[in-house]
């Protein structure tokens, strides 16, 4: 059973994606492939980054955006939900 | 103690696990809490401390930065007079709107809004110095985990907004948790 639509599958897979890619993708290539990650006294990582932080920093960018972009679409294209007042799980991110 | 089964396709996969309705409760009123209160704690700290100068932050801090072309045009003029009124409040509305569950989700995505300056900026700042995952990105998780799950149904003055006319069958509902 699967009722996602068209904006929660590009919330979840491009947005998520995006997201997943530029810290946890790229974080791993960065320690397996990347010069060595020498901590300073005051516990800072050095980075040696083999891709470059600000397309990294893109990447997660595009990846948030991405989802509050899809939220406020699903706010503003979506129909109004329905059912009883108290107590129902909310329905705002289901439609 | 009740135990919800949630059972779905993701991933191409049918997906079932349980989970106990208490707990879930539970949990999601203490992201709240502490979410919250750090959004107030910001918010009125910089109120106290009237007036508040962000032009160090819009037009220092983000110089160089991913979001320079979208934060240093609001470093002086009107659009700095805007974000040194806007940051407090906005902050203050947050953290008393996830505390009370009052607009849950608009708080909560608001409090996403606002901390993805904060991660960009403050990690440029810092020289992601330790690492790209820090406490603004997880702070960003935890409201959208607030937005996702429609927190404001525990305890939540939401619960009474949700029987006003407003916001009963009306797109508006969803701005409630």
């Amino acid at each position: 059973m699967s009722d996602l639509s068209t904006a929660d599958q590009i919330a979840m897979y491009v947005g998520g994606g995006l997201v997943v890619l530029g810290v946890v993708v790229i974080g791993l290539l960065d320690m397996l492939l990347g010069a060595g990650h020498p901590v300073d006294s005051e516990g800072a990582i050095e980075h040696a980054a083999v891709v470059p932080i600000d397309i990294r920093a893109g990447i997660i960018l595009l990846g948030l955006v991405i989802w509050g972009l899809v939220a406020v679409y699903k706010f503003a294209a979506g129909s109004a939900p329905s059912g009883s007042t108290t107590g129902q799980t909310p329905s705002g991110m289901d439609d | 103690m009740s135990t919800q089964s949630i059972r779905t396709r993701f991933l191409g996969t049918e997906t079932s696990f349980s989970v106990s309705g208490a707990w879930l409760s539970y949990w999601i009123l203490l992201l709240r809490l502490t979410a919250g209160w750090w959004m107030l704690h910001a918010g009125l700290d910089k109120i106290w401390a009237w007036p508040f100068d962000a032009s160090w932050f819009v037009g220092g801090a983000a110089q160089g930065t991913i979001l320079a072309p979208f934060v240093t045009p609001f470093s002086d003029g009107i659009l700095l007079a805007f974000v040194n009124v806007a940051v407090p409040l906005g902050q203050t509305a947050i953290g008393f709107g996830l505390i009370l569950g009052v607009l849950t989700r608009t708080a909560a995505f608001f409090g996403a809004f606002m901390m993805l300056f904060f991660y960009f900026i403050n990690g440029y700042g810092g020289g992601w110095a330790n690492g790209m995952v820090t406490g603004e990105l997880l702070g960003i998780m935890v409201f959208g985990t607030i937005v996702a799950l429609g927190a404001g149904g525990v305890l939540a003055v939401d619960n009474r907004l949700r029987e006003m006319e407003l916001f009963e069958n009306t797109r508006l509902r969803k701005l409630l948790g």
